[in-house]
């Protein structure tokens, strides 16, 4: 066992506890324990189950992106404050002082890099689970909590006509595999489809017209088509067992996008103008970014005759 | 204890965090600060390519890899490296960022061979807008 592997047993350990633990639910439920489908769904609810625990995460993300438009005002101050000094001290100067003013109100646009770390090594583990797998069914082995039994079932289960553990790259050329090659590119259209949509919806839609322009904005378009060219190369060396688990992540991952772009999108962004398109036709007020500016407005009229009215002003007799 | 930024008088919002050591701090020899010195490499390359294919995404200042690289120069390899790798520990949703200066370490440099990223985390704040537009 390398070096590597070490580091991932515990890992290895839980993704292939939970595996095991859905499959004989399923198995119990009545559903054919050898069958590909029940494995394949094993993977489904091993994504929900990931994905369930991860949205409190999110929430706290969108909770923050929202605290950020309240700061709007004293970061437009700090770009004037720097807005001639470009070097890279000043620049460091300007970021220090931003820092300390999200700290200060406890939010941050910027994503933790924890989660994203958090998800790897469950991710490496369940890929070395699906690929060591047609091997230790040879050798009648176990991996993690999966008995040699439950892998030689994993193993030789199929799912529409392709093996877990079947991998693209081996079933081209000499040893074609009209199945595995069918199922396999399907997975990778499918994946890499909801991946391109989802960066799509978010970048035309979700974004407010500030996130458009900049920096941000330049690396969300290269996210757009390099992402998917990474997971259509990563698909031609990753078995079917990953290549489900990858789909029904995106699927997923697309689903929640869209619900928070229905019920909670961006301020400022063409998902909230349509919000409150739809708010309107049904007669509530509208939220978000156009609620604050009616507001202003209100309060400006408000305060309009104020300053308006003239104060009746004693004129000397003789001119009258 | 020794500092080489001038204190100023500034708001409650701009801390600044002037480069600090440790009293009896020495400057290291070729050998002491070898294993810092390529810690610190791999640090600078990643910095110059990998970082910039995401852009900002750090919520502390300074960000990761630049506390990784100034903990590493002054704390040494190895506590360095421990030093950067707690701080991606921290690095999550639950945690508000914020001013996060590496801790004062036991080396100082001759003058003009202090690593450039020190100055770069420990920048001088100018004072506020007021002051500024009233100078020009």
């Amino acid at each position: 066992m390398g070096f590597f592997d070490t580091i991932l047993l515990p890992f290895t350990w839980a993704v292939s506890w939970v595996l095991s633990m859905f499959h004989t639910v399923l198995g119990f439920l009545g559903m054919d324990s050898a069958s590909g489908w029940t494995w394949t769904l094993a993977l489904v609810l091993l994504v929900i189950l990931i994905r369930t625990l991860l949205i409190p995460v999110f929430v706290k993300q969108i909770k923050s992106q929202r605290a950020m438009q309240e700061l709007q005002p004293e970061i437009k101050k700090l770009q004037a404050k720097y807005k001639n000094k470009k070097d890279q001290l000043s620049r460091q100067a300007m970021a220090m002082e931003q820092q300390q003013l999200f700290k200060d109100r406890g939010t941050s646009p910027f994503a933790a890099c924890l989660p994203m770390l958090v998800q790897m090594p469950f991710f490496f583990a369940l890929y070395r689970v699906l690929v060591s797998a047609s091997q230790a069914a040879d050798n009648n082995e176990t991996i993690g909590a999966l008995s040699a039994d439950e892998v030689h079932s994993f193993a030789n289960s199929s799912f529409a006509g392709a093996q877990m553990s079947d991998v693209l790259k081996d079933n081209v050329g000499e040893n074609f595999d009209l199945n595995v090659v069918v199922v396999a590119v399907i997975l990778i259209i499918l994946m890499v489809t909801a991946m391109f949509y989802m960066q799509k919806t978010l970048m035309g839609k979700n974004m407010s017209e500030a996130a458009q322009t900049g920096q941000f904005a330049q690396t969300q378009k290269i996210m757009l088509y390099a992402l998917p060219a990474v997971f259509a190369i990563g698909g031609f060396n990753f078995p079917v067992g990953v290549l489900i688990y990858w789909t029904a992540t995106n699927f997923w991952a697309v689903g929640q996008q869209l619900f928070i772009i229905r019920r909670n999108p961006t301020p400022g962004s063409i998902a909230e103008r349509e919000l409150n398109e739809r708010r309107a036709v049904k007669g509530l007020p509208p939220i978000g970014k156009a609620a604050q500016e009616a507001e202003e407005k209100s309060q400006a009229e408000a305060q309009k005759p104020k300053g308006q009215r003239h104060q009746p002003v004693k004129k000397p007799r003789k001119k009258r | 204890m020794q500092s080489n930024s001038e204190h100023q008088d500034l708001p409650d919002s701009a801390q600044p965090s002037p480069f600090i050591v440790k009293d009896g701090a020495k400057q290291w020899g070729f050998i002491r600060a070898l294993p810092s010195t390529v810690v610190g490499w791999l640090l600078r390359a990643y910095r110059r390519i990998i970082s910039p294919t995401y852009g900002d995404v750090c919520k502390f200042f300074p960000t990761c890899s630049a506390y990784g690289l100034e903990a590493v120069y002054t704390q040494g390899a190895i506590k360095g490296s421990l030093m950067a790798g707690w701080r991606i520990l921290r690095c999550h949703p639950w945690q508000d960022g914020g001013i996060d200066p590496v801790p004062p370490g036991n080396r100082i440099w001759p003058d003009g061979k202090q690593p450039f990223i020190i100055e770069l985390n420990h920048p001088v704040i100018p004072p506020d807008t007021e002051a500024t537009e009233e100078d020009k």
